[in-house]
């Protein structure tokens, strides 16, 4: 079967001699969780923004979902891909004007065009899933960070995609707020959805990933099964990471 | 103040008392100051209150009621002004205090822009209402109806340009920037004269258009200047990720305006809106020095009547009062509908 994201070679730099991204080469198959680990500033973020087009790259090729994107970034195989492919912030980035329901139902509505009753029944299904249906007349402001968060992750699965990316989905929460988060995307693994997500909490990684991509300063140091790279990552440069990690 | 007071006892009173004595009688010094002060201020209330109950000749506004509130519309047919302005006011008085049922709450914008149709086929008259020239409108229906089609007008023209101005494409931006500029470095009565007296030299013989739109499209190109830069303002305050939020979602340019900029934009511009559409009925009275007779051209051709020569000080007293509730009116609409917007988004 054909992969869901294949990436070669990928390059970006922002000036001349800082890379944000070097030469990134990875491959996610269907129904495979990807884990992205690395110091900030390593190019995790710009990389899995670049698969649904908000970051563009200089040199390299993209296929996601069988569309392939090069450097030119062809505006309407991107409105493709974002079609199929959902994402979730670090900040949330619910739209505040909006009630829950309606933050839901807003792409399916005008980006797909369904029906807003088949929308909105759709979006209550998926916030029960995500145990938040009694606020879907509330608004986000009224929402905790967790909560908000859980929403975000019901309007990207809205769009019915079929690779979701997480950008440090838990690094703006408050401590006691990150398991619930953390059990959703758990469970979205379970039901065999394929993922990417950028992430620091080792013990979620543990469990979830089916693969561990390290990478530092643009580069891909790394990719390892996730019972290797925690107990016996084979770089000099990943022990020293993790071992930070751990000291925190 | 009376609130608390009342909820609180007596002592509290005197403590407040005592305090003002300690403030005002301390020494002598500042004991012959404050009497000073209110002998002053009881005798100018004493000369004010004397002039305006019993100097004042307020024959000149009370037998001319009519005239401010209509102008020189048709006796027979003033009826038609009257319902406009009453139906105005009482819209005010639903969304004020009307009761909290929902589709009554969601009709209300409808509702309020149906105004201005309803008020142009009541004033033009046709469709079983006999016609009447624009010439014939005036006084506080003329100037209401400057007001609410010009501020109607401008609100999309205004948003066309900021989202022009916010533009990648250098053509547009330049153009809406140069736009804007000028309006704004051109004082209101110039573009008011513009309106007046050049746009009739500029269109083709045979088309006219009638004074009064003339003066609604100067004041539309002016205000839309202003409350472009206003929500070129709530623009700039959505956060960058918004767009990419909806970006990722897959909505295109087009919808991303409609649904995630503009909605939030209009919110945060609110204050700034409201106070544009409070300027711009205050301006209208200039319209006064270009011939149309709106509630301020009304109070100068009365002043011109034989009958009335010298009552400078009743008429436009009265006319102060008259602008000052119809501005009060306005401002407390506008804080209305903000505190209901920050009720339903919280803290947005």
């Amino acid at each position: 079967m054909e992969p869901i994201v294949v990436a070669k070679n990928l390059t970006k730099s922002y000036t001349k001699g800082l890379r944000a991204l070097d030469n990134v080469s990875l491959t996610v198959d269907q129904g495979k969780v990807l884990v992205v680990m690395g110091p900030s500033g390593s190019g995790k973020s710009t990389l899995i923004r670049t698969f649904n087009g908000l970051e563009t790259f200089d040199k390299g090729e993209l296929n996601i979902l069988g569309i392939k994107v090069d450097s030119t970034h062809d505006e309407r195989k991107v409105q493709r891909i974002r079609r199929k492919v959902g994402m979730v912030f670090q900040q949330f980035n619910l739209f505040p004007h909006l009630s829950i329901l309606e933050n839901i139902t807003l792409a399916p509505i005008h980006v797909q065009k369904r029906r807003q009753t088949e929308a909105e029944e759709y979006g209550m299904y998926l916030l029960s899933q995500m145990g938040i249906d009694s606020h879907a007349k509330k608004y986000p402001n009224q929402l905790s960070g967790g909560e908000q968060q859980r929403v975000a992750i019901a309007r990207a699965l809205a769009l019915r995609p079929e690779l979701l990316l997480f950008d440090e989905p838990t690094s703006a929460l408050d401590p006691e707020r990150i398991n619930e988060v953390l059990d959703a995307i758990r469970r979205l693994a379970e039901q065999g959805m394929t993922m990417v997500v950028v992430t620091h909490e080792i013990g979620f990684a543990k469990d979830v990933s089916d693969q561990v991509l390290f990478m530092d300063s643009g580069k891909v140091i790394e990719t390892s099964p996730p019972n290797i790279f925690f107990s016996n990552a084979r770089h000099e440069r990943s022990r020293k990471f993790l071992n930070q990690l751990d000291n925190q | 103040m009376v609130k608390l007071c009342s909820k609180i006892d007596m002592n509290y009173i005197i403590f407040l008392l005592r305090k003002l004595r300690k403030a005002l009688f301390s020494n002598v010094f500042n004991t012959v100051i404050t009497l000073l002060i209110i002998l002053f201020i009881s005798l100018a209330c004493f000369q004010t209150f004397e002039w305006l109950i019993f100097k004042a000749n307020w024959k000149v506004v009370s037998s001319n009621i009519p005239l401010y509130a209509f102008g020189s519309f048709p006796s027979n047919e003033q009826w038609r002004p009257a319902t406009w302005i009453i139906s105005i006011l009482s819209l005010s008085m639903l969304t004020l205090c009307g009761p909290e049922w929902k589709w009554l709450r969601k009709n209300l914008l409808i509702a309020w822009v149906g105004t201005i149709p309803l008020g142009l086929y009541l004033l033009y008259g046709g469709f079983g209402l006999s016609p009447v020239m624009s010439r014939h409108w005036g006084g506080l229906t003329l100037t209401i109806l400057l007001t609410a089609c010009s501020s109607l007008l401008s609100l999309p023209f205004g948003i066309v340009l900021a989202l022009f101005r916010q533009s990648s494409l250098p053509l547009v931006y330049r153009l809406s920037s140069i736009y804007i500029d000028i309006m704004r470095a051109v004082p209101l009565i110039s573009v008011l004269f513009f309106g007046q007296l050049l746009i009739p030299l500029f269109l083709p013989a045979g088309i006219e258009i009638d004074r009064v739109w003339r003066a609604i499209l100067a004041f539309t190109l002016f205000v839309s200047a202003y409350i472009a830069e206003d929500i070129r303002g709530g623009l700039q305050s959505i956060p960058k990720t918004q767009i990419e939020a909806a970006n990722s979602l897959g909505l295109n340019q087009y919808q991303i305006i409609r649904f995630i900029l503009i909605p939030q934009a209009l919110r945060i511009a609110l204050p700034a809106l409201t106070n544009q559409s409070i300027g711009l009925f205050q301006n209208t009275s200039l319209m006064a020095i270009l011939g149309l007779v709106e509630l301020l051209g009304v109070g100068r051709s009365i002043l011109a009547n034989p009958e009335f020569i010298g009552q400078y000080i009743e008429v436009y007293v009265w006319l102060a009062c008259v602008y000052w509730m119809v501005c009060t009116i306005m401002a407390v609409l506008a804080r209305h509908i903000e505190k209901r917007m920050t009720i339903n988004q919280s803290n947005f």
